[in-house]
């Protein structure tokens, strides 16, 4: 080994300290960016495999009913490469133990064999035997939810008839990664399943005997996609088909989607942070180690070091640190990376999801954590390649420190010595103070962005159950029903009010632009199920015209005062066109809403209603529940309270974890920031000091010079921090944002509080730490020593 | 062992009876300060002088409280220093010690009255900064920051410094090591006029046998011991020293 390199090595030993804060906090930022980005890319791949293997549908299409030999001219039809001509519906079920009766998609399996498109994965049991009606397979995120196994019965009220069914098998499928209940957006694994039984069987059940109802495809390699949906939509078009559409409107896969992009916004913002923190800080280690080094660097260039080769010298040792810190990270990403796959697997039941970054993404972050790294050391580098050899074997000249003027000087002269040397100290040296304070600024960010996201979901959960969904429990029925059921509906065990509404799928068009979204009609005088207006307020629904969502009015271009046209895609599918009559805030979801009768007249169905909230008295719930499991024509039942309680908690734990992981990251953060500091203002000033201790100041009156500088760059830090927070969470809140959850930026006080509280308590803690140095300060070496 | 103690003088301000120091432990064990008995009088101008390492530096520092003795008993105003706690040492200093030290050691981020200020701080009763610079010649340098001012005037600020407490002890490690002759000079004139105008008792540590001219007392140390105590009957006055 070169003498230079073992120089380095030993220099690098020197700085352990430096070189380990630099590690962890660099270490921090790449195993996010690894796990990130490598969890991605193995979510890809995983879907694609999954999607390739279980044959997943490029294209779907429900309809009303269409003869079974119109799935001869739908397999017939351009870039058609498969089709799956299915029987599905919705049913209440009916489960040993469950009072409140949950709800399932039923879908058919072919008669012969595996599905062609949509095919599923036996996790558990065997496939149904075609000669047995009652045999059915189960999802597998509805079964371990309600802990149910193969050999189990369940009934179910399917189209107004109870049949009872034995569970002989559980399984997956890639249509069904993510199940939530119609209309909902939230998952609640145990309220929602998929049952797969024999197509014979379950068209029997639902009156389509020799037809079907829903179909899926898969594309050929060179179809185009929007020449087959044409195609499949002329074709079942008199079947009262609601219009094919691909992937994009696949709720399951949209679902994958969304996760995958906010993948990538976590790949791209915290390690950003880190990366950044990481260049302050081996910026502030080089830059006093090449301060203290001077006398070395003019030796090295009088031995005849060129510039380049001193400048390489003192840049390797950053890149030792990053070298470390890429190392940590990297290993860390991978193990963080499996715990999320294991995670991710049990959540979306992939039939496998093996954790794997690709060599590029640790390229990546090599290159990130080595980039950061020379970034930081750039200028500190810079200025010993250009320290002339004579200018660097003479002892430096004193700082010089200026008076200052205006505010500031009147600010000083308030101050009594102690803090005017902080002060001063701060002012001289604007570069590092900046560093530190924004060192420690970006920690407070990072808890500001974390505390934000369960204050947003806090409003977003008060905002639909607080102010728009008040109701205990929705009614769905089987099929649009006439007014008068709500008397029926009233007389039910329990039920103190019962408000109706009707919900129809309607295709929207503005300015060539086309949208399938639902209509909401709500009583002008709702009570329970309101419509969110601005600053999520309740308004009533329009009589005149239609509300649209921000969401839905942005996809159609469409302002107040515009008239679109909309297309009912069920029952007498009447297309008309009508006035928007106002752009309302719903948070969730990007629905239209009009007032229940002005809707059913619109739509020349007067007095139909598709269901009903309810109020409910809670010591009756036990008969409600066994009341409607009886009731044929009821499809679903949403218990509200209980979806509110199970989301919040499904949000406190997920929340619950993370803010650990976020505290662990800004400790590290904003710890390592001013632990560096602070040992460099100590080493800095250890003279000063000792002569203060000399003098007769006392251990505690010389640390506040210490700790005091420290306190004051982490106080500059706060407005930057709040700052930087509060643009970092409305950014990532704008992100975050689809057309299925809008957030408005919600300002949670408590959260800030705990950014500020917690973030000073990590400085002031590595202060203390650093401050032990104050009690070993060498009063008889700085007698003698010189500067 | 020579009596360092006049006869006729009253009770001392500093008792020290069979100091020693030692450094370290068995064969590699330093001793710094080998058996000191010593009085120092209230007022006195005293001269430490010796080569390098012969232990004047580590006598100074045990009258400074910076270091402890490893055997002996010290005396200040009749109590002892020997064994308080680090806290009580402290105060001691705070209370009644100045130190000029070889390279100033002034804080440079603190304007040259700032930095007499700084003392005030601590001190009961201190000297105005203004008045502390002016005795040392510096009453048109008060707000410039050391790096913008010259070795002696920095030297001469700590002076000021040092004085501006009231200290019943001044004690001078090498105080004009780094300056040249002039400068030196005018940082001795200092002193002296302190000594003289404020009565504190001051201790120039030195090997520069020039220097001793300017004692009442020369204590000559050699290897750890006191070699001699001189009383000069004639003090040449610092202007008049050369070296």
């Amino acid at each position: 080994m070169r003498a230079l390199d073992k120089k380095l090595f030993r220099d690098v030993w020197r700085m352990r300290l430096h070189a380990a804060g630099v590690a962890l906090v660099l270490g921090c930022g790449l195993s996010v960016l690894v796990m990130a980005v490598g969890m991605r890319g193995s979510m890809e791949r995983t879907r694609a495999v999954y999607y390739v293997e279980r044959h997943m549908a490029d294209l779907a299409v429900s309809l009303v009913r269409a003869p079974e030999r119109i799935a001869r001219q739908l397999a017939e039809a351009p870039g058609v490469q498969a089709v799956e001509a299915r029987v599905s519906g919705v049913a209440l079920l009916d489960l040993p133990g469950v009072d409140e009766p949950p709800s399932a998609r039923l879908v058919s399996l072919p008669r012969d064999g595996r599905p062609r498109v949509n095919d599923l994965t036996l996790a558990r049991g065997r496939w149904p035997d075609p000669a047995r009606a009652e045999e059915i397979l189960l999802s597998q995120a509805f079964a371990d939810a309600n802990r149910i196994e193969p050999g189990d019965r369940l009934a179910a009220t399917m189209y107004g008839r109870r049949q009872t069914l034995l569970v002989v098998g559980v399984a997956n499928s890639p249509e069904f990664v993510f199940v939530a209940a119609p209309g909902e957006l939230f998952r609640q694994a145990g309220r929602f399943g998929v049952i797969w039984m024999g197509r014979e069987a379950l068209a029997r059940a639902y009156d389509l005997d020799g037809a079907f109802n829903d179909a899926v495809f898969i594309l050929g390699r060179n179809a185009n996609p929007a020449e087959t949906i044409a195609a499949i939509d002329r074709i079942l078009d008199p079947y009262g088909s609601t219009g094919a559409y691909g992937r994009d409107r696949m709720i399951s896969d949209r679902f994958l989607s969304e996760e995958l992009r906010q993948l990538s916004t976590m790949a791209t913002f915290i390690p950003a942070l880190f990366l950044i923190t990481a260049a302050f800080l081996v910026n502030i280690a080089l830059g006093r180690v090449i301060a203290t080094e001077r006398s070395n660097i003019g030796l090295l260039k009088a031995f005849g070091y060129s510039n380049a080769a001193v400048a390489w010298h003192y840049a390797k040792s950053a890149l030792i640190f990053a070298a470390i810190g890429a190392f940590l990270g990297s290993a860390a990403g991978i193990a963080l990376g499996r715990a999320v796959a294991d995670l991710y697997r049990d959540y979306y039941h992939f039939p496998r999801l093996d954790f794997a970054a690709s060599p590029a993404t640790f390229v990546g972050a090599w290159t990130a954590g080595f980039a950061a790294a020379l970034a930081g050391c750039l200028v500190s580098v810079l200025r010993a390649a250009r320290l002339a050899p004579a200018a660097a074997l003479t002892p430096p000249r004193p700082t010089a420190f200026f008076a200052a003027n205006g505010g500031l000087a009147s600010f000083a002269a308030k101050l009594d010595a102690k803090s005017r040397i902080i002060m001063r100290r701060i002012v001289r040296f604007p570069r590092r103070a900046g560093t530190t304070a924004l060192g420690v600024a970006f920690a407070m960010a990072l808890l500001v962005v974390a505390r934000t996201f369960p204050a947003e979901m806090d409003y977003l959960l008060d905002v639909n159950f607080g102010v728009a969904n008040r109701q205990d429990i929705t009614l769905t029925f089987a099929e649009a029903r006439d007014q008068g059921v709500l008397h029926h509906v009233e007389r039910l065990p329990g039920v103190l009010y019962a408000e109706p509404f009707r919900v129809d799928d309607i295709v929207f068009r503005h300015n060539g632009r086309t949208v399938h979204e639902a209509v909401f009609g709500v009583p002008q005088t709702a009570r329970l199920s309101r419509v969110v207006g601005a600053n999520q307020n309740p308004i009533p629904p329009p009589i005149a015209g239609v509300a649209l969502a921000r969401a839905l009015a942005d996809k159609l271009d469409a302002r107040p005062g515009d008239e679109i046209r909309i297309e009912q895609t069920r029952g007498q599918r009447i297309a008309t066109r009508v006035r928007v009559s106002a752009i309302v805030e719903p948070m969730i979801g990007s629905s239209a809403y009009m007032e229940l009768n002005a809707l059913s007249r619109l739509l020349r169905e007067p007095g139909r209603i598709s269901g009903a909230h309810l109020v409910m008295d809670s010591s009756q719930l036990k008969l409600f529940n066994l009341a409607i499991k009886r009731i044929p024509t009821i499809a679903g039942a949403s218990y509200i309270g209980q979806a509110e309680a199970s989301m919040r908690r499904e949000f406190e734990e997920g929340v619950g974890v993370m803010n650990y992981i976020y505290a662990a990251f800004a400790a590290i953060m904003a710890g390592g920031v001013a632990f560096s500091a602070a040992r460099i203002t100590l080493a800095e000033q250890e003279r000063d000091l000792a002569t203060l201790r000399v003098l007769g100041f006392t251990r505690i009156e010389v640390s506040y010079i210490l700790i005091g500088e420290l306190l004051a760059l982490a106080l500059l830090a706060v407005p930057a921090g709040i700052a930087l927070g509060t643009l970092l969470a409305i950014w990532l809140m704008q992100l975050f944002q689809t057309d299925m959850y809008a957030f408005p930026f919600v300002f949670n006080p408590s959260g800030y509080a705990f950014a500020i509280a917690f973030t000073l308590a990590c400085v002031a803690a590595a202060a203390f730490v650093v401050r032990r140095g104050v009690d070993k300060l060498d009063m008889i070496g700085v007698l003698k020593a010189r500067d | 062992m020579i009596n360092a103690t006049p006869s006729d003088q009253p009770a001392p301000l500093f008792a020290l009876r069979g100091i020693c120091r030692t450094y370290g432990e068995g064969e590699t064990a330093v001793r710094a300060l080998i058996d000191v008995d010593l009085d120092i009088y209230a007022g006195e101008l005293l001269v430490l002088l010796g080569p390098s390492g012969s232990g004047k530096s580590t006598l100074l520092n045990i009258l400074g409280a910076l270091d402890r003795p490893s055997a002996g008993d010290l005396a200040f105003q009749g109590a002892s220093l020997t064994n308080i706690s680090d806290h009580a040492l402290t105060q001691f200093r705070r209370k009644h010690v100045g130190f000029i030290f070889q390279f100033y050691n002034l804080i440079p981020s603190l304007t040259a009255r700032e930095n007499i200020e700084l003392v005030g701080e601590i001190t009961e009763n201190p000297l105005d900064a203004q008045e502390a610079l002016e005795l040392v010649g510096l009453g048109n340098r008060l707000d410039h920051f050391p790096s913008q001012l010259s070795g002696g005037e920095q030297q001469r600020v700590a002076v000021a410094r040092a004085i501006a407490k009231r200290p019943a002890v001044l004690l001078c490690d090498e105080p004009t090591g780094a300056l040249d002759v002039k400068t030196g000079v005018r940082v001795l004139e200092a002193l002296q006029e302190v000594n003289e105008r404020h009565g504190s008792t001051t201790l120039i540590v030195t090997h520069n046998a020039d220097v001793a001219r300017m004692g009442a007392r020369v204590i000559r140390f050699g290897d750890g011991r006191v070699r001699s105590v001189e009383t000069n009957a004639q003090r040449t006055p610092p202007s008049q020293l050369v070296w």
